[in-house]
């Protein structure tokens, strides 16, 4: 993707002037940029730059306390917005996979599909009576459920349609937790170091299937610690630290040719 | 010593008489239904109230309404925790229901007063039980777009409930053993029931005996019903 076809477009998150605050510490100093949509942004800093508070702000799991988000057009930070339909857009994987560890696997992907479309179901309902409710609430769940099969298909994990989260490996939980996000259809997805609380050997079939839904188009902002994978993957680099992010560029630009005293001190010591 | 024991089955004959054959039994089997229904009853709605004191309880904090609601359970928290429970039940009996214009038999009385009192203690151990799951889990759900509320009822809570099972057998051993209290206001438990049969000749000591005995064996049979229950949940889901 060039510039010049990319700051053609609208961005799909536009953020303003972000920050954050815990207690007394400012996490986030004001953060400008623009996501566009298929695009692939890394995000890369040491520890406690705020990496995880910046993603985590995107969709609100933290509240911003100055700054706008725009996504589609609408300022996620305006509390007086409905943040959950929202959320139903941006879809989130955790460092430490947060499946459900009451419901089964296929459970799982099938809750908030399930949940927001009977919700749906419902209100319309009300609105044209309720013969009829029954026999879509059923195909709903026909749909939801088929679909959840197939996305398990596409990982190779349907035999563990069944299973609860407590007896798979820390790799398939993550992969289910990936496609419990996709389910939503989400716009964009967020990924906070998937693969740090993984077995080494399971590293690779996490970033196979990031690295899938990156070739399909869906775009992404990912942080994490795997500087092979970052470079392969990014259109661009987010570099945070001390709450800004005080560098950016193409995998190129970033990890050839950093032009900050502070990236280059960093990428010494992890590359 | 044997005429110790010879007086014992004296007493037992005595016993067994007014208990057997003049129909003291209809009387215990009467006395066990109104414990068990209060502390069944009472327990589950102390439950329901519980669970919804605790839910608001960890609501986030910084709508005024929600600290408004925090502070009213504080409140009900403070008051059933902080008095006794015949307090309770006089104040129920006595001073609530007629001022509120209700007259309800003394059972039903019973059984709301205990399910009050209950609602307060499950609050704290459902809190408890909440505060112990993954806030990754309550993160989840709503990072999927699901509201506090339904993360709450079918995330959290059932994974709350299973950690808490133990503590909530023992809110219902509680319950139990807090029935012999219902006299005060005129109900028919266990104990009014023993007593009656040893008023009936003046002869306590074996009625009492075997109501300790009816006791212990329920609370036998509710430890060993939690144990099978957790034994279940395990096996569905081992962490
Ligand atoms: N909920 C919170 N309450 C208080 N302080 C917090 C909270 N979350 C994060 N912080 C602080 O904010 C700073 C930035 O944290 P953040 O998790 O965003 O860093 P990070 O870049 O993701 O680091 P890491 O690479 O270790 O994950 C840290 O100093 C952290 O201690
Ligand atoms: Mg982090």
């Amino acid at each position: 993707m060039t510039e010049s076809e990319t700051t053609a477009r609208t961005p799909l998150i536009r953020i303003e002037d972000l920050q954050k605050r815990f207690g007394s510490l400012q996490v986030l100093k004001g953060i400008t940029e623009n996501v566009y949509e298929g695009e692939k942004i890394v995000v890369i800093g040491p520890s406690g730059g705020g990496k995880s508070t910046f993603l985590r702000c995107l969709n609100c799991m933290e509240d911003p306390d100055g700054g706008s988000i725009f996504f589609e057009g609408v300022d996620l930070a305006d509390l007086k917005v409905d943040i959950n339909v929202h959320r139903e857009h941006i879809g989130m994987v955790f460092q430490s996979f947060n499946l459900f560890s009451n419901k089964t696997v296929l459970e799982n992907i099938m809750l908030a599909p399930l949940t927001i479309g009977t919700r749906r179901l419902r209100k319309e309902s009300l609105r044209q009576g309720l013969r009829g409710y029954r026999k879509a609430k059923k195909e709903l769940t026909d749909r939801v459920r088929e679909e959840a099969m197939s996305l398990l298909k596409r990982i190779g994990l349907e035999e563990k349609a069944d299973e609860y989260p407590s007896k798979l490996s820390g790799g398939q939980k993550q992969r289910i937790a990936i496609i419990r996000a996709l389910a939503m259809h989400p716009k964009v997805m967020l990924f906070d170091e998937p693969t740090s609380a993984l077995d080494p050997e399971m590293v690779g079939e996490v970033l196979d299937l990031i690295r899938k839904l990156a070739d399909a188009g869906m775009t992404m902002i990912i942080v994490t610690h795997e500087m092979g994978f970052a470079r392969e993957i990014a259109d661009r680099v987010f570099f945070i630290s001390d709450g800004v992010i005080s560098e950016q560029g193409t995998p190129d630009e970033f990890f050839n040719h950093p032009r900050q005293e502070r990236t280059r001190d960093f990428l010494s010591k992890v590359l | 010593m044997p005429s110790l024991i010879a007086d014992f089955a004296k007493k037992w004959e005595k016993f067994y008489h007014v208990f057997a054959e003049s129909g003291g039994y209809r009387e215990v089997l009467l006395g066990l239904r109104n414990t068990l229904l209060i502390a069944v009853l009472g327990l589950l709605i102390g439950i329901l109230i519980g669970t919804l004191i605790a839910a608001v309880k960890v609501l986030p904090r910084y709508k005024r309404v929600t600290r408004f609601f925090q502070k009213v359970c504080d409140v009900y928290v403070a008051f059933f925790r902080g008095t006794p429970m015949v307090v309770q039940l006089l104040l129920g009996y006595y001073v609530l229901f007629p001022l509120l214009g209700i007259s309800l038999p003394v059972l039903e009385v019973c059984i709301i007063v205990f399910g009050l009192n209950s609602g307060a203690y499950v609050s704290e151990i459902m809190r408890g039980g909440i505060q112990s799951v993954d806030p990754g889990q309550m993160e989840a759900g709503r990072a999927l777009g699901l509201s506090f509320s339904v993360t709450m009822g079918k995330v959290v809570i059932p994974q709350a409930v299973k950690n808490i099972l133990p503590t909530l057998g023992n809110e219902f051993i509680t319950l139990i053993k807090e029935t012999s209290i219902v006299n005060f206001i005129g109900a028919t438990d266990l104990c009014v029931a023993f007593r009656y049969i040893g008023t009936n000749n003046y002869e306590f000591m074996v009625p009492y005996l075997v109501m300790a005995v009816i006791y212990i064996v329920l609370v036998l049979l509710i430890t060993w019903g939690i144990r099978t229950m957790e034994r279940r949940m395990k096996r569905s889901d081992r962490v």
